[in-house]
């Protein structure tokens, strides 16, 4: 139809106006990275936890290089060694390595985490666009069912649910994740609600595009900093969570290491061996704060009304 | 005389809310022929938007009761979503009044005026791009081949009017609805827009309907005009034959109300008195008579339609339908 060869003939009246007035302008997403990396605490947080990320990823071979034990290894030789040289952070009642064991938990903690997000947030996304955007009596259905989740007493859910089912890492995040959808649903149909009264909704339908292509293409990258700020807010809480279940004995079982069972073994030792208590309980202390002030971070980067001062 | 390609007979599109039902369109008709320019005016909420956005199936919440939309014969209410989709954006595109939120603030200029083409030609990206590119040079965008690449915060209102009616061209459509293309600009972009409409329309042969509460606007761009008072067509006729002679009472106070600078003599301005009605509780027979310097009796009691007056136009008025000519006080 329009080939360029035309296009050049064609004089459109106007053109050549208006330049000065287009002035370059900062994209959103420029904006809130620009704002976040000026945040030093926040993003000193950030690289904290990719490192603890990193450590969880690489846990052969940060265990083999570092401390040359096997996480689940028996010493009985070595039993309650302090902190020092041969083992950096000690070892336990059985002689495995803390630090070792530090390590290899990071890949229960973090792992748990992230799954549990990264369900929650699929799920959560998935329900709220879809009643935010139908409206009507679908989100009437939907948004009953999310109350109804939330009104779920959910540690009693959880200790129903590791009593049927052994938890591994997996199950643990799916159970966590069941009561977790419902708040983000909520959070993204609201969103979807201010988004889908604005006029390029509109002027996208009049183009013909399918309403799935509206919710995917068009309404979910508009929604999606809530869900950023949403996922970066959500990791440290649900390392909390974990840890309490694994503590409690209804989450990762041992042999296997997590931070939260590594503290449920310590306590027995607490006044003859204090360090078994405190590296488990620090670590998750400054992960999860380092969660938190980093989704701080990442929220007054998207909304800067929002921070206080 | 040829087929129209787009037919509007007797539509009514309603709205429920908790005060009763509104008829947002009420009994509306009117035709528009290939290659011509059509104004629709009228006050805010006179059912303009709705009836453009009832030609395109879009009226959400509201619901089309009767009526139909003939586009080149083929009675657009009574397809199924999927046929208008493919109708949307092929045959008839829509520019909206706000060029500041129509177009989607996270994704490049160039990939939303290519988004019709892709959706109705199935092209691929960079074949879609392309002719995004170059339609972007065609509305006047200086440099379209580096401005398809920003982002729309980075274009003025104007450009991004520009973009909206690329986007709308990419596709060759039959049928352009413009809703109110120039209230949000201001007064010189107004103007460059309006004459890029014009060219678009000669250009590229493409009807348009340009809806407007802006006379000036109507008089420099349409041959044909209908006005449009709480949701029915109060008259229709040739935008010349309207002006000099408007047959219906709205018309006419519309026209009394804007200020001229060919006046004899330094006249006031005379407003409308009273307020549009509340489309819920319309008033008793003509709507317009509660407003209207030459009611008579009967006006409050029947409804009057859309009847031949004079020579071209048409009115919906007991009075101009008896014969009396709107003149004076």
């Amino acid at each position: 139809m329009i080939g360029p060869s035309r296009v050049a003939e064609l004089e459109m009246p106007g053109a050549g106006v208006e330049t000065a007035a287009a002035r370059p302008a900062q994209s959103y997403w420029n904006e809130s990275w620009e704002r976040l990396r000026d945040n030093r605490l926040g993003m000193a947080a950030g690289v904290l936890i990719l490192v603890l990320a990193l450590i969880a990823v690489l846990a052969p071979v940060f265990s083999a290089v570092l401390t040359h034990y096997e996480p689940q290894t028996i010493n009985l030789d070595q039993t309650f060694v302090r902190p020092g040289a041969s083992h950096l952070l000690g070892t336990d009642e059985l002689g495995r390595d803390t630090l070792t064991r530090l390590i290899w938990g990071a890949r229960v903690s973090l792992g748990v985490a992230f799954l549990t997000v990264a369900m929650s947030l699929s799920v959560g996304t998935t329900v709220g666009m879809v009643a935010g955007y139908y409206g009507g009596w679908i989100d009437d259905v939907l948004m009953r069912l999310v109350d109804t989740v939330l009104a779920i007493p959910a540690i009693f859910l959880f200790i129903l649910m590791s009593i049927l089912f052994r938890p591994n890492a997996v199950t643990l995040a799916a159970i966590v994740a069941s009561v977790g959808w419902g708040s983000v649903a909520r959070l993204v149909r609201g969103e979807v609600l201010s988004v889908k009264q604005r006029d390029f909704i509109l002027a996208t339908r009049s183009i013909g595009a399918r309403d799935s292509r509206l919710m995917v293409r068009h309404l979910l990258p508009n929604v999606l900093p809530v869900l950023i700020v949403a996922a970066s807010l959500g990791v440290g809480q649900i390392i909390l969570v974990e840890a309490a279940l694994d503590f409690l004995g209804l989450g990762i079982q041992p042999p296997t290491p997590s931070w939260g069972n590594m503290l449920t073994n310590a306590q027995s030792y607490f006044f003859h061996s204090g360090f078994l208590v405190a590296f488990p309980g620090i670590t998750i202390f400054v992960t999860v704060l380092a969660s938190n002030i980093f989704g701080n971070a990442v929220r007054d980067a998207f909304d800067p009304r929002l921070k206080s001062h | 005389m040829t087929q129209p390609v787009l037919e509007v007979q007797d539509l009514h599109t309603v709205f429920a809310t908790k005060e009763g039902t509104v008829k947002a369109v009420d009994g509306v008709s009117f035709e528009l022929n290939a290659g011509e320019t059509l104004g629709v005016v009228g006050e805010s909420g006179c059912g303009k938007s709705v009836t453009a956005l009832s030609i395109m199936r879009l009226q959400r919440p509201g619901r089309i009761v009767s009526g139909k939309v003939l586009l080149k014969g083929q009675d657009l209410t009574r397809l199924t979503e999927y046929e208008m989709r493919e109708v949307r954006g092929r045959e008839i595109a829509m520019i909206f009044q706000d060029p500041m939120t129509s177009l989607n603030p996270v994704y490049r200029v160039g990939w939303q005026v290519a988004e019709p083409a892709r959706l109705h030609h199935g092209w691929d990206k960079k074949k879609a791009l392309q002719s995004a590119v170059s339609m972007l040079g065609r509305v006047g965008i200086p440099a379209p081949e580096s401005r398809a690449r920003d982002y729309p915060h980075q274009f003025s209102g104007g450009m991004r009017q520009r973009v909206m009616i690329a986007m709308g061209l990419t596709t060759t459509p039959e049928v352009l609805i413009a809703d109110e293309p120039t209230t949000a600009l201001d007064v010189t972009i107004q103007a460059q827009i309006l004459d890029l409409l014009r060219h678009v329309n000669r250009e590229f042969g493409t009807a348009t309907i340009l809806i407007t509460h802006n006379l000036g606007v109507v008089a420099g761009m349409c041959k044909r005009v209908v006005v449009m008072y709480a949701g029915r067509i109060v008259e229709a006729g040739p935008t010349k034959d309207v002006f000099a002679h408007p047959t219906h009472p709205y018309t006419w106070s519309l026209l009394r109300s804007i200020p001229r600078l060919d006046a004899e003599q330094h006249e006031p301005l005379r407003p409308i008195e009273g307020v549009p009605p509340n489309l819920v509780d319309l008033p008793s027979g003509c709507s317009f008579h509660p407003r209207c310097a030459f009611k008579v009796e009967r006006c409050a009691r029947d409804v009057p339609v859309l009847l031949q007056v004079g020579e071209s136009q048409r009115s919906a008025c007991w009075v101009t339908q008896a014969g009396t000519e709107l003149k004076g006080a």
